[in-house]
């Protein structure tokens, strides 16, 4: 995924001459032609996120389009204000690409994770957040909304899914499959863990890749059964907020499959992590058992 | 200190009764460097206050916002009729700025310190991106100056060679009820800023010092403005009330009357 992105930019760069890329250290091998022949548009800017996103917001103002490339918890925790004041309240765009959520650096510690990304995000109004499965979906969803002038967040992970890569489009979830037991939210790279555990069951599926806006148009067509299974890559109840509001005054029975809202504080590979917050086909097969009975 | 300044000092005054809010120390120590810019200094008119080849001011320091109304009502592009309902629940106008209510005239959503300078280091990287002529002045205040996103923007200012930055420090001595921050000017020399210093009441010499520091040699520049909190009203001077406080009626007419005897 981070290679589609950064061939992106390679492409981008050469052929938008209103695009700006800024990196924050990282990735520069994959764009070194770009970092050496668009010195103006290009940059290895610095390690100083809070200000990059006052830079970008004034390139924004003169009708750039600016692209950041960094590692997710500084992206969008360091700069929750600049994201805020500089971007959100003065209605200006950038593309905000993160790398290393939730747990793809898994041996870095609570610094380097970022689960929270997602909530943190969706709370302040006027910012969209992506979360593309596989490489194919992050150029889809970059190509159909980098220029859109808003603050839009793509988390990008290294862990895409291998088996199933439908066509997706911003802003929309993608039906799976319909059944009528119970609605399975399948976010991002979680897709090929839900599909493994819910093929044969007569359940609907829903795949989300964009988790702001939330299309909850789609989910209020597919959620008869008022039984709902969230199965996300983030800190848990991320979503629930969209999840009510979507289905209005109905009552509905929820489980979760996501991180538990704590301080992480193992290390390991990223499979032992998933496995150990029961992120796995097997999690999401007995929480489903539980829900539809 | 001349009819123009008192008459800005004037207007401030009554902005801030009408909303009942603002930090008139703080407008009043920067409003002659906010007129001086204005005025004499950046291509700027409210005709050409779009227009993309305009200069850009940037108030970084939001709490003296109430500085730059004033000069935006005397250059034209607002009348104080405009803001009779500043501050009221559905007025364009309040203590600070939000830029999406504005076309023209307000070329930023000020409030939180630290913002106004990475954001006008950007509109000068991108007016270089797009060989356009804009010049970015940036009003700060000297305490603003803790906020590390000052100091990223000088390194991306000096870095990138922004000629069209300049960054005005209304150098009033906040700090100094803060922290030791040593020489101000040094400081912004060592980070590869051409640095001037003016006093921030002198509109002449605020010319002329704004008028050197145009030098397109690859360096930002600074001008540091020497200001005093409050300046035009004695009281305001002596009494640190008025670091946030609002003039009702009968102060109103006492400031009005201390300005103009000033």
């Amino acid at each position: 995924m981070r290679r589609a992105f950064l061939h992106r930019v390679d492409e981008m760069i050469k052929n938008e001459p209103d695009t700006v890329f800024f990196t924050v250290d990282i990735g520069m091998w994959a764009i070194r032609d770009v970092l050496r022949g668009y010195p103006d548009r290009c940059m290895n800017v610095g390690i100083y996120e809070d200000g990059m996103f006052g830079f970008a917001a004034g390139l924004a103002r003169r009708g750039l389009v600016p692209t950041i490339f960094g590692i997710q918890p500084y992206l969008t925790e360091r700069t929750l204000e600049q994201i805020k004041m500089d971007f959100a309240y003065q209605k200006l765009g950038v593309n905000v690409v993160g790398t290393g959520a939730a747990v793809d650096y898994p041996k870095y510690g609570y610094s380097h994770y970022c689960a929270e990304d997602v909530g943190a995000i969706k709370l302040i109004p006027g910012c969209e957040f992506a979360a593309p499965g596989t490489a194919k979906q992050f150029l889809q969803l970059f190509n159909q909304s980098y220029r859109n002038g808003k603050p839009t967040f793509f988390r990008v992970s290294d862990h895409p899914n291998r088996t199933l890569d439908p066509d997706v489009e911003f802003g929309k979830a993608n039906v799976i499959k319909t059944g009528s037991k119970a609605t399975v939210i399948a976010v991002s790279v979680l897709l090929d863990a839900v599909m493994e555990a819910c093929a044969d069951e007569d359940v609907t599926v829903l795949y989300y890749t964009t988790l702001e806006p939330f299309d909850r148009e789609t989910l209020a067509r597919n959620a008869g059964s008022g039984k709902i299974l969230i199965a996300e890559p983030e800190y848990r109840g991320s979503l629930l907020y969209d999840i009510h509001e979507a289905l209005p005054g109905r009552p509905l029975r929820i489980a979760q499959v996501a991180f538990p809202r704590e301080i992480f504080r193992n290390y390991g590979t990223y499979d032992e992590k998933m496995r150990y917050y029961g992120l796995t086909a097997r999690s999401i097969r007995e929480k489903l058992t539980d829900l539809i009975g | 200190m001349e009819q123009i300044s008192k008459e800005l000092r004037k207007t401030a005054l009554r902005l801030s009764h009408i909303c009942q809010d603002g930090n008139l120390q703080s407008v009043f120590s920067c409003l002659d460097i906010v007129w001086a810019l204005y005025d004499k200094v950046m291509n700027w008119s409210p005709e050409t206050a779009e227009d993309e080849n305009r200069d850009f001011f940037i108030i970084s320091k939001g709490q003296a916002t109430l500085a730059l109304f004033p000069v935006l009502i005397e250059k034209g592009m607002f009348t104080l009729d405009d803001m009779k309902n500043m501050g009221k629940f559905d007025s364009r106008f309040c203590i600070q700025t939000d830029v999406t209510k504005f076309r023209g005239g307000v070329e930023n959503s000020a409030g939180s310190l630290g913002h106004g300078m990475p954001f006008g280091a950007g509109l000068a990287a991108g007016s270089k991106i797009q060989g356009l002529p804009s010049r970015v002045y940036v009003l700060a205040g000297d305490g603003e100056f803790c906020e590390g996103t000052m100091w990223e923007s000088c390194i991306f200012a000096s870095a990138k060679k922004l000629d069209n930055f300049c960054v005005v420090v209304d150098d009033n001595d906040s700090v100094g009820a803060m922290v030791d921050m040593g020489n101000m000017s040094a400081k912004l020399r060592a980070f590869g800023f051409d640095v001037f210093s003016a006093d921030g009441h002198d509109l002449a010499a605020l010319e002329r010092t704004f008028a050197q520091a145009k030098e397109p040699d690859g360096r930002p520049k600074a001008v540091v403005a020497k200001t005093v909190r409050g300046y035009g009203s004695k009281t305001m001077m002596e009494n640190d009330i008025w670091f946030h406080k609002a003039p009702n009626k009968e102060e109103l007419a006492m400031l009005t009357k201390e300005v103009e005897r000033f």
